[in-house]
């Protein structure tokens, strides 16, 4: 595809009720348009084109730069038409001699202090130069001589874009889609008139307020604010639509390129504004940190060693295959058909999962197979599954613009889907409201024009008697439905009777949770009725102990309150990876084949039996922490491993560790050589999401097509060197083309009966299930009756943690992830990301702070039962007294060298969110490691 | 209080045990059967027989409703549509 070039049609869409349409003439054409309509937007729906600087369809109707004027039939004057709204009936002219002169004017006002010598308009990134030829601007009679901006100095602190002044017109649309799009308000206009000019306050853009979302460089007319990259690399040739890799928003993309073939070069990442997901929105990781695809660290070749303890060889492809297939037969005969395994990736495409439980339960024989979503969401799965009947969220991220209430917990949008943090921003600002219950004070409790109604500060680990205490609170006081119980759940009145014993009371609660019970009250009332209100949550529900059991009480309370089955409601989980929901779908969990569907049920094991010609295992496999204890027990052996870095991201480093020592054959596919890989055997280079062809599914159960923008850097592609492997082991698998796998999955899985590449390529995306009930997906999920039926309301008993603060450990530590990094920070650490977020840091209340003697900047050490580490401490009222936090974006940091052994009851998901820890001043050297760790980085950190 | 889990537990009596915990709120008999159903249902069979061992075994520190959880299994007595119901996790 060459360059695509989306449509600008000035304003946004209008909302008009069904049938309150407005037909216009322009300029003799007709059109009928929502009322409401901007006379621009219907001139663009016409096809025809109105000069515009200020105005831009991402963001509202401003009417400043004075180009868009019109003449309307009958009426005064020349209205602007990007303000003025259509009236039925109302004859419009853009081209009459009064406007043309009115606009030459103007476009020679604007000339005359832009620069003559433009470098954008030179690249074709500045809409001045084709303005000035639309408007017929051939010179510019006020000269250049007088007072201008021309030599105002370039901001280019930023790593990713430059702010040149000279350029800028001072339209506000920069400012404006900082405010109205991201919600930030980190860029103002400061003067007035000639001395008027775009600031990020009184600082530069790095020091700023300013999150690096881009939505300011996509929204500037001019090369005002451009991309580093476009200016060193000059304008892309063409375009190609993908997904981003990173959070479970799922953004939409076009990636710009230049070249083809091996010598293609990314130019630049704009957000898609046809993106079901973001709509045209991103972050500073989707739009800007893909550097890492690129990086020098990159391992592009396969490589073997006979122990961990010696130097790698490189390899050909045929050699690593091989040994991989001679070894994993060689420990099952010797250990048996269950020594070995695999783990899949929710980095990885549908595609590439489906083939590795492919693989697994074809070539190796076993259901050994699991996913990273081990360690997030598995209670997710566990918990909507048992009582709404499917494992996914309800709603589509659109569904928020219908809701009144918004209840978070768990959960930090603004850094970790900061896509759908500003989207939930935007609907605070139009009135919404939010509950927080979060042990910190995130940025959604108190940031500009964000105030939560309540901030309920629950205390790590006592989440199920927080969401018992709201459950209690609503029955008590009458609030919860009663004809939605009756008319959609089952198990009503087992649950009544659970919910209104005293000890689930919100003052009975309140010691446990640290939740006040006359706020908690308060916020019950707000949830059951204000309105629609929507549960959005993250690993704070899913990683503790109880986490199966916080989800199903989430369900409860939406259930309660009839609060799920149509828009602006629901429970939605939200994601941590870009593909969690999927690889979950694809079956990569041991005791589930695709769909969800258990291994013990003949029907579902005779559908891949006939198909694979092979006999499926109808007992469970073995899960990632029964995979390492099977391992330093002695039964387990031999582990592919795709794309996670378990000896990084898992808890109880030591631990973990032990396991992977304890393996004959540890394979590692992955882009980088990652933390495993120090404990591989053999390292098979993975490809990035550039060179990728299949699909995500994010938070919505959206599919979104992945599509290579250059080909495998590695010379395959990943889906075919699973295949391998299994060929190797002795059972044939082959496809043409990662569509094929996509049919295979259609044709196998009735979730996804409907789904093809060919229909993504012309739908853009679809949300499953895509069957014959619902050809062409399903937004909302549970509309009328529950996947299941009914919806089962489940008595959620509170167990508190067995990891409980001691004398010796007297605080909790929670963890976290911060805007700029991502997860264990393989890639993002590898990008300029790196500038604002160069370490973890321990942040530590200011009462806790004091009595240990700590200062923000004193490395201190953290030790917990199991272990302890060093890092700096940051003294933050955003912490509640008792608790510390810190992010594990940085190997250095080893969070998880503190981290136990303690999982979710159900799915054995870690409680990464509950360690009881002490917190010292430390007398070791820290700083030293740090700099070793940033040496290695090189110079693109 | 201090942390739960003993020292000297294996991974099937750490789990085995997160699930009596998870569960002892319920009827005595009810409870073994949910926890024998989520055994059946989440658990490779190798750390079945591990737990299996440890109850012949005679191992005081397991939980006795864990124990007669595992009275179902020898039993076979199992609800199947239930460990056959989707599960997610």
């Amino acid at each position: 595809m060459s360059i695509l070039v989306e449509p600008d049609f000035g304003t946004p869409p209008v909302d008009a009720p069904l049938g309150a349409e407005a037909t216009v003439t322009i300029d003799g054409r007709e059109v009928t348009v929502p009322a409401g309509t901007s006379v621009m937007r219907a001139a663009k729906e016409a096809g025809i084109d109105i000069p515009k600087l200020c105005a831009t369809d991402s963001l509202k109707s401003f009417g400043s730069c004075r180009l868009c004027l019109v003449e309307v039939e009958g009426g005064r004057g020349t209205p602007a038409s990007c303000t003025t709204p259509c009236a039925d009936g109302m004859v419009v002219s853009t081209q009459t001699e009064t406007v043309r002169d009115l606009r030459r004017n103007v476009m020679e006002l604007y000339l005359s202090d832009h620069p003559g010598n433009c470098a954008g308009c030179a690249r074709g990134n500045c809409e001045m130069q084709a303005l000035a030829v639309t408007t017929g601007v051939a010179e510019v009679r006020y000269g250049r001589e007088g007072a201008n901006h021309l030599d105002d100095a370039t901001d280019a602190s930023n790593p990713y874009f430059d702010y040149d002044p000279a350029a800028c017109i001072v339209c506000s649309r920069c400012v404006r889609a900082c405010s109205e799009v991201q919600g930030t308000f980190a860029l103002t206009v400061s003067g007035r008139g000639f001395e008027s000019r775009i600031t990020p306050g009184n600082t530069n853009f790095r020091e700023s307020e300013c999150v690096s979302c881009g939505a300011c460089v996509q929204a500037c007319p001019t090369d005002a604010l451009a991309e580093k990259s476009l200016v060193s690399l000059g304008m892309p040739s063409r375009t190609v639509l993908t997904t981003c890799a990173y959070c479970g928003v799922g953004c939409s993309f076009k990636a710009e390129v230049q070249g083809t073939g091996p010598a293609t070069r990314v130019v630049r990442m704009v957000p898609w504004k046809d993106g079901g997901a973001n709509e045209g929105h991103s972050c500073v990781k989707g739009r800007f940190a893909y550097g890492y695809a690129a990086h020098a660290d990159r391992q592009l070749e396969p490589m073997v060693r006979d122990s961990i303890d010696d130097d790698w060889q490189v390899v050909s492809w045929k050699e690593a295959i091989e040994r991989i297939a001679t070894g994993f037969r060689a420990i099952q005969d010797q250990h048996g058909v269950g020594a070995i395994g695999g783990i899949s990736s929710s980095r990885c495409t549908n595609e590439e999962v489906y083939v590795v439980q492919k693989m697994v339960r074809a070539a190796f024989g076993n259901n050994n197979v699991d996913t990273c979503a081990r360690v997030c969401h598995s209670p997710t799965g566990y918990g909507l599954n048992h009582t709404f009947g499917t494992s996914a969220g309800t709603q589509d991220f659109a569904s928020i613009e219908q809701t009144d209430v918004m209840l978070l917990i768990g959960a930090n949008p603004t850094d970790a889907h900061p896509v759908f943090g500003s989207r939930m921003k935007r609907r605070l600002r139009e009135g919404a409201q939010i509950i927080v219950a979060d042990p910190r004070r995130i940025d959604l409790v108190r940031s500009p024009h964000v105030a939560a109604a309540h901030h309920l500060p629950v205390r790590p680990g006592t989440n199920v008697a927080f969401i018992n205490a709201m459950c209690h609170a609503i029955v008590d006081e009458g609030l919860h439905d009663v004809a939605f119980l009756r008319d959609r759940c089952e198990d009503v009145e087992i649950f009544l009777d659970f919910i209104r014993g005293a000890e689930n009371s919100p003052e009975a609660t309140e010691a446990e949770t640290g939740i006040p019970a006359a706020e908690l009250r308060a916020a019950a009332r707000l949830y059951a009725s204000g309105g629609n209100a929507a549960i959005y949550y993250g690993l704070g529900v899913t990683e503790h102990s109880q986490g199966s059991t916080m989800v199903m009480g989430l369900a409860n309370l939406a259930m309660l309150t009839g609060n799920i089955g149509r828009e602006g409601v629901g429970v939605n989980p939200l994601r941590g990876q870009n593909n969690v929901q999927g690889s979950c779908d694809m079956g990569s969990f041991p005791h589930e084949l695709p769909g969800y569907r258990h291994v013990s049920r003949p029907e579902v094991r005779e559908i891949y039996e006939s198909l694979w010609k092979v006999t499926i295992q109808p007992t469970p496999g073995l899960r990632i922490p029964n995979m390492f204890d099977s391992a330093i027990g002695g039964s387990f052996l031999g582990l592919y491993v795709q794309g996670e870095d378990i000896a990084q991201s898992d808890p109880n480093t030591q631990h973990v560790e032990a396991a992977l020592r304890a393996m004959e054959l540890v394979v590692v596919q992955d882009l980088f050589l990652n933390e495993t890989a120090r404990f591989a055997h053999v390292f098979l280079p993975g490809t990035s999401f550039l060179e990728k062809d299949g699909t995500f599914t994010n938070a919505e159960r959206r599919l979104n097509r992945v599509r290579p923008v250059m080909p495998s850097l590695v010379g395959k592609d990943e889906w075919q060197v699973v295949c391998e492997i299994a060929t190797a082991m002795g059972y044939p698998m082959t496809y043409a083309d990662p569509a094929a796998i996509m049919d295979e999955i259609a044709a196998t899985t009735p979730t996804f009966a409907g789904v093809s590449f060919a229909r993504l390529d012309a739908e853009g995306s679809m949300q499953w299930p895509v069957n014959d009930a619902a050809p062409n997906g399903t937004p909302t999920m549970h509309v009328g009756q529950f996947v299941r039926g009914l919806g089962r309301l489940t008595p959620t008993v509170y167990v508190p943690t067995t990891e409980q603060t001691t004398r010796r450990f007297p605080l909790l530590l929670t963890t976290g992830r911060i805007l700029t990094q991502y997860n264990v920070g393989a890639q993002t650490r590898r990008t300029p990301n790196s500038m604002w977020h160069p370490e973890d840091v321990l942040e530590i209340h200011p009462a806790d702070a004091h009595v240990r003697g700590i200062a923000t900047g004193d490395v201190v050490e953290m030790a917990s039962r199991v272990g302890s580490t060093s890092l700096t401490a940051l003294v933050s009222d955003r912490m509640q007294p008792g608790v510390v936090y810190t992010t594990f974006h940085h190997p250095v940091t080893g969070a998880n060298v503190v981290t136990t052994d303690n999982s979710d009851w159900a799915t054995n998901c870690p409680e990464y969110k509950v360690t009881a820890v002490e917190v010292t001043v430390s007398t070791q050297a820290r700083r030293a490691a740090y700099e070793h760790e940033t040496a290695d980085l090189g110079a693109s950190v | 209080m201090t942390s739960g889990h003993a020292p000297h537990e294996t991974p099937e009596m750490r789990m085995g045990h997160d699930l009596v915990r998870a569960f002892q709120h319920l009827p005595r008999e009810r409870a073994a059967e949910e926890i024998a159903t989520h055994i059946a249902k989440f658990w490779e069979p190798r750390m079945r027989h591990a737990l299996m061992t440890q109850i012949r075994r005679g191992n005081t520190d397991l939980h006795p409703l864990l124990v007669r959880s595992a009275e179902h299994f020898v039993d076979g007595d199992i609800d199947r549509a239930e460990v056959a119901e989707p599960s997610g996790g």
